[in-house]
């Protein structure tokens, strides 16, 4: 009871007395905690989605048999012909797109006569009538339609009408379920289904035994597993992202509690002379930093919350363009996450608050006689610091030279931390030595300004801190920056180079990074032998799985290619030997993330599934390639023919004779297509889309930047309080000595603005090192894209003086503070 | 007519609902180019009454006249214009900043009414009170004594019509406190300086040429020293 009271005493009430900065640094932890848990939500959502949708009506399962193209039909039979207690459950999983609002759904076709009890759970079960009719569809509970609606759906080149003849159980979801008869014809799947489910207590190699050779035989779910796994680093790398608001978070305890343990050493050094000891004052200032990190966490987690909501849409974008088809699932905070929120922000204040809080142990009793806080100067060891940072950048040149970690770029992110270590431990001489060298130009502009630099020399160590918290987030926000506008560059610059064709046909129905809709062979030909199209490239993408992850299997026409396209070669300045070798069977060419996962090159062999055979092809190059992480097998449209035949193709470059106009040639694709639904985009309207998938890609990084930012700017602004509370009597001297309240009111402007200088200086320094890190270490071993570096001038301008001008006005209260102190009252306080 | 005069003022203060009287009725006139001091217990008024004649605070009853300008009812700007040209302040805890060095504590008041010239001035006006040589020290490096100096000669250097000093030798040993009142001596005698200081020694006091003894927010008696 005694020591609640003393802690009620001697953190609680003065907490409280300082409401606004309490307010203000519990509010950084909560942002930083926040996004931290936005981040974690919205990657479950998103990672969560794809096992949703793949699963509708899957049941409970032992194993699933695959294969690139589809599984052949006779494997069902040759599977339940076997001497084993068996259920086999061909499947046809697709998307299609509704007409009416454009909403992407699941359409599934399982075979309702054996299944129908499972899809009927908790709904209506199929008739045996309506499964005769050929418009007949289910609707899953929560696709809004209703018995005996009609549902107008865009499946593959072509848009249907079907009559919705009963709402299946809730395991059907978002779904349309077709039966399994007409979900192969009416999608295309000649004699293949996309999925069979087996419950069996047979063995894997029993089973193993009957199917094709090309099939594959997997535990049910592994493919959610290599979903999940192929996410792990974009995860993961958003996860690293969304900590860096954190720990600009923790630089603002540290400050808060820096502060208050110079303004408090009187009063430690009596508690200290009527017999607290060390202990108990250690303990004292972990308390306070518990609490607001406690308030922080708790505040964080309701924060989080509110922000999943904008971060999952953006995420489960990002996952359904470059990953897996997926649909955001249910949001779900879990007694895990809550107490994840809750470790995080007290880990973070605790870890943050043990140096002040050693300091504060260390007061002795004799304090209790000194004559206050100013007797008192925080020591910064400078140039031992500056020794220090030097050594940490000599350690984050080596990390950066270092291979990943199973896959991740763990010494990436070690070098990125050892840089930000670098530049806050030089931030104290840097700023030593920028004071003497400006002191001249600052005494020029005004008695505000040299005192403004003066003061922020003079408090070295909370100058340093404020100055490293917000140059950390600078820095982010402008190795984000330049690392995204190298990126945005090299993207352009690859579609400069690769789409040279001056239309593209793609199937209305939805696509994705593992969504692969076609278009008919025979809308292909009539485009083909159109008087203004010189040539067209049929390009045919199928899903496969290589080496337990997954990857496209693609084929296109290499002579086309050579002739009008044009693709890179990593090494190579002159592709068309290698289109040329590529138009022989046993050869392919794979993009540079499919490389880079591998560990391929060229000359390396490739053993791939395709159809009923697993085919050996030796690889002639590696491309740059930027349209998806899963990578790319490539080869010629022969060789994809003789393994997989049919001939419908995922999309069409369409090139037209020289002299034809790109209307009068659009005219007449368009009209060659009547009737189906095909997109006709042109060249550049297919650079506009990939531009903007590319911006709500990256949209994401650029708000959790900006949730940083916004804790560094509240942290300078609670700083500017503390300070003009701990200064009050130099800000009352002023007035005394002739000074207006305009003028202390530009001090304290001019003080925010020398804050900000520093920080956009040094974080403009560091983020340059940081995006090299990113770019050439962290994104090239996390996702094995190559990017080449390109300054992003104007959005670097923009955001740094948005910046600057944030901190400025952070200054705003603080200088209505300072000009309504009472100038007798304060000078005579002491 | 003398630099400062005090028209029966009187202050009081508000504190949680409280009315507190500092000061009741004071008259007195400072003549230019005089020493006064207010003598007279903590608590007496003698800082109230200082913070009146610099134009830090308004009387809430009569009125204070500096230089011919009566303090109320001027707006904040004009109150700041008026002690920049007319008052030097000399505090008890000496007020030196301590991030800045001798000579630019000295050339602040300069600095902040925008005049031109201010290192020069700064220089000599330390010259004045015997700091020549200790420009560029920072505060941390003076004597309680130097530092007194810098703070007086901080105060001269915009040359005022009048020289509030409150307690200035407070914070000094008794040989110190003596060079400190004999420099204010000096100034007075030699330039022609006026001053009004606060103490409650009233060995201190003897350096004026006017005794203000106050008691209770009155004052008791005036007494001519010297």
């Amino acid at each position: 009871m005694a020591s609640f009271r003393l802690l009620y005493r001697f953190v609680i009430r003065p907490m409280a007395r300082e409401r606004l900065r309490t307010v203000l640094t519990v509010f950084a932890v909560a942002l930083g905690v926040g996004v931290v848990i936005a981040i974690e939500l919205a990657g479950q959502a998103a990672a969560g989605s794809f096992h949703a949708s793949m699963e509708t009506l899957a049941g409970r399962a032992d194993y699933e048999v695959t294969a690139a193209g589809g599984v052949p039909v006779e494997a069902v039979g040759r599977l339940a012909t076997l001497a084993w207690p068996i259920r086999v459950r061909p499947r046809i999983e697709d998307y299609g797109m509704i007409a009416g609002d454009l909403r992407v759904v699941p359409v599934i076709g399982v075979d309702l006569v054996a299944d129908g009890r499972l899809a009927a759970a908790g709904g209506e079960a199929p008739d045996a009538e309506s499964l005769m009719a050929a418009d007949a569809i289910w609707a899953g509970p929560d696709t809004g339609y209703h018995k005996g609606d009609t549902v107008r759906l865009i499946l593959n080149d072509t848009e249907r009408r079907f009559r919705v003849r009963g709402v299946l159980g809730s395991a059907a979801g978002g779904a349309f379920v077709l039966d399994l008869g007409s979900a192969s014809r009416l999608l295309g799947r000649k004699s293949t289904v996309d999925r069979i489910l087996i419950e069996s207590p047979a063995s894997e190699s029993v089973l193993r035994a009957v199917l094709p050779p090309g099939c594959e035989l997997a535990r049910f779910g592994a493919r959610t597993e290599e979903n999940r796994r192929m996410l792990a680093a974009f995860r993961w790398n958003l996860r690293v992202l969304s900590y860096i608001a954190l720990v600009v978070g923790a630089f603002l305890i540290y400050n808060t509690l820096s502060v208050s343990v110079v303004r408090r050493r009187p009063e430690i050094g009596i508690v200290r002379a009527m017999g607290a000891t060390r202990r108990a004052v250690l303990g004292a200032v972990l308390s306070e930093a518990a609490m607001l990190g406690l308030a922080g966490g708790a505040a964080g987690l309701l924060l989080g919350r509110v922000m999943a909501e904008g971060a999952v849409r953006l995420v489960a974008a990002t996952v359904d363009s470059l990953y897996v088809s997926s649909r955001p699932a249910p949001i779900e905070v879990t007694a895990a996450i809550v107490a994840w929120a809750m470790a995080i922000g007290i880990g973070a204040a605790l870890v943050s608050a043990l140096t002040p809080a050693w300091e504060a142990a260390q007061v002795p009793p004799t304090e209790a006689m000194a004559r206050g806080r100013r007797e008192y100067q925080a020591r910064v060891r400078r140039w031992r610091n500056l020794g220090l940072g030097a050594a940490c950048g000599l350690a984050a040149w080596l990390a950066a030279r270092q291979a990943p970690v199973g896959g991740r770029p763990l010494f990436g992110y070690l070098a990125a931390l050892l840089l930000i270590a670098t530049g806050v431990l030089a931030i104290p001489a840097l700023i030593s030595s920028l004071a003497s060298v400006s002191a001249g130009c600052l005494r020029r502009i005004g008695a505000e300004a040299l005192l403004a630099g003066r003061s922020l020399a003079g408090s070295l160590r909370r100058t340093s801190v404020l100055v490293g918290a917000l140059s950390t987030a600078v820095a982010m926000t402008v190795a984000v920056a330049i690392m995204v506008g190298s990126f945005r560059q090299t993207v352009l610059d690859w579609m400069d180079d690769r789409l040279k064709a001056d239309l593209y046909l793609r199937p209305a129905a939805p696509a994705s990074a593992d969504r692969h809709p076609t278009i008919r062979a025979e809308l292909a030909d009539r485009v083909a032998k159109l008087e203004g199209v010189a040539a067209i490239d049929r390009f045919r993408a199928y899903e496969i799985n290589y080496q337990g992850m997954p990857a496209t299997l693609a084929g296109g026409d290499s002579r086309v290619a050579s002739r009008f396209g044009r693709r890179s070669f990593l090494g190579v300045s002159n592709p068309v030997p290698i289109f040329r070798a590529l138009e022989h069977p046993g050869t392919a060419v794979v993009s540079e993330p499919f490389a880079n996962k591998h560990n391929v090159h060229p000359g390396d062999r490739l053993r791939l599934p395709m159809g009923a055979r697993i085919v050996s092809l030796k690889v002639l190059g590696v491309f740059y390639d930027y349209a998806n992480e899963r990578g790319y097998i490539i080869v010629d449209r022969r060789t994809l023919l003789r393994y997989l035949p049919d001939p419908a193709s995922s999309n069409i470059a369409v090139y037209l004779k020289p002299g034809v106009d790109l209307e009068a040639g659009r005219r007449q694709v368009e009209g060659a297509l009547a009737g189906a639904r095909v997109q006709v985009l042109s060249n550049r309207r297919l650079r506009q889309e990939a531009i903007r998938i590319f911006d709500r890609t990256f949209a994401i990084t650029y708000a959790l930047e900006a949730v940083a930012i916004l804790v560094a700017v509240t942290g300078v602004a609670s700083a500017l309080v503390a300070l003009v509370i701990d200064r009050r009597r130099e800000l009352g001297l002023l007035r005394f000595l002739g000074g207006s309240r305009p003028q202390v009111a530009r001090m304290i402007y001019y003080e925010a603005g020398l804050l900000g200088l520093l920080a956009n200086g040094v974080g403009l320094l560091l983020g340059m090192a940081l995006s090299m890190v990113l770019i050439f270490v962290i994104n090239r071993q996390s996702f094995g894209w190559t990017i080449r570096f390109h300054w992003p001038v104007a959005v670097l301008l923009g955001v740094l003086t948005l910046i600057y001008m944030a901190t400025v006005l952070a200054a705003v209260y603080p200088a209505r503070i300072a000009t309504r102190l009472r100038p007798i009252e304060v000078v005579h306080e002491e | 007519m003398g630099i400062l005069r005090f028209e029966r003022a009187g202050k009081q203060y508000s504190t949680d609902g409280q009315t507190v009287t500092a000061l009741r009725d004071i008259s007195l006139e400072v003549e230019t180019g005089r020493f006064v001091a207010v003598a007279g217990r903590s608590g007496c008024g003698k800082s109230t009454l200082l913070n009146l004649a610099a134009a830090m605070d308004f009387p809430t009853a009569g009125r204070v006249i500096l230089d011919g300008v009566p303090t109320w009812p001027l707006d904040d700007f004009a109150l700041t214009r008026l002690r920049r040209g007319k008052i030097g302040f000399v505090f008890q805890s000496f007020q030196l900043l301590a991030a800045l060095s001798a000579v630019e504590n000295v050339e602040l008041p300069l600095m902040l009414a925008g005049e031109n010239d201010c290192r020069r001035r700064a220089v000599e006006s330390l010259r004045r009170v015997d700091m020549d040589g200790y420009e560029n020290r920072m505060p941390f490096q003076l004597s309680g004594g130097q530092m007194q100096r810098v703070a007086i000669a901080r105060a001269l250097v915009h040359r005022p019509r009048l020289l509030v000093a409150d307690e200035p030798t407070g914070n000094l040993d008794s040989a110190t406190g003596d060079h400190i009142l004999a420099l204010l001596r000096r100034l007075v005698d030699e330039h022609s300086v006026t001053i009004l200081m606060a103490t409650h020694s009233l060995e201190a006091a003897a350096a004026a040429d006017t005794i203000v003894r106050m008691r209770d927010g009155q004052i008791e008696q005036i007494q001519e020293g010297r």
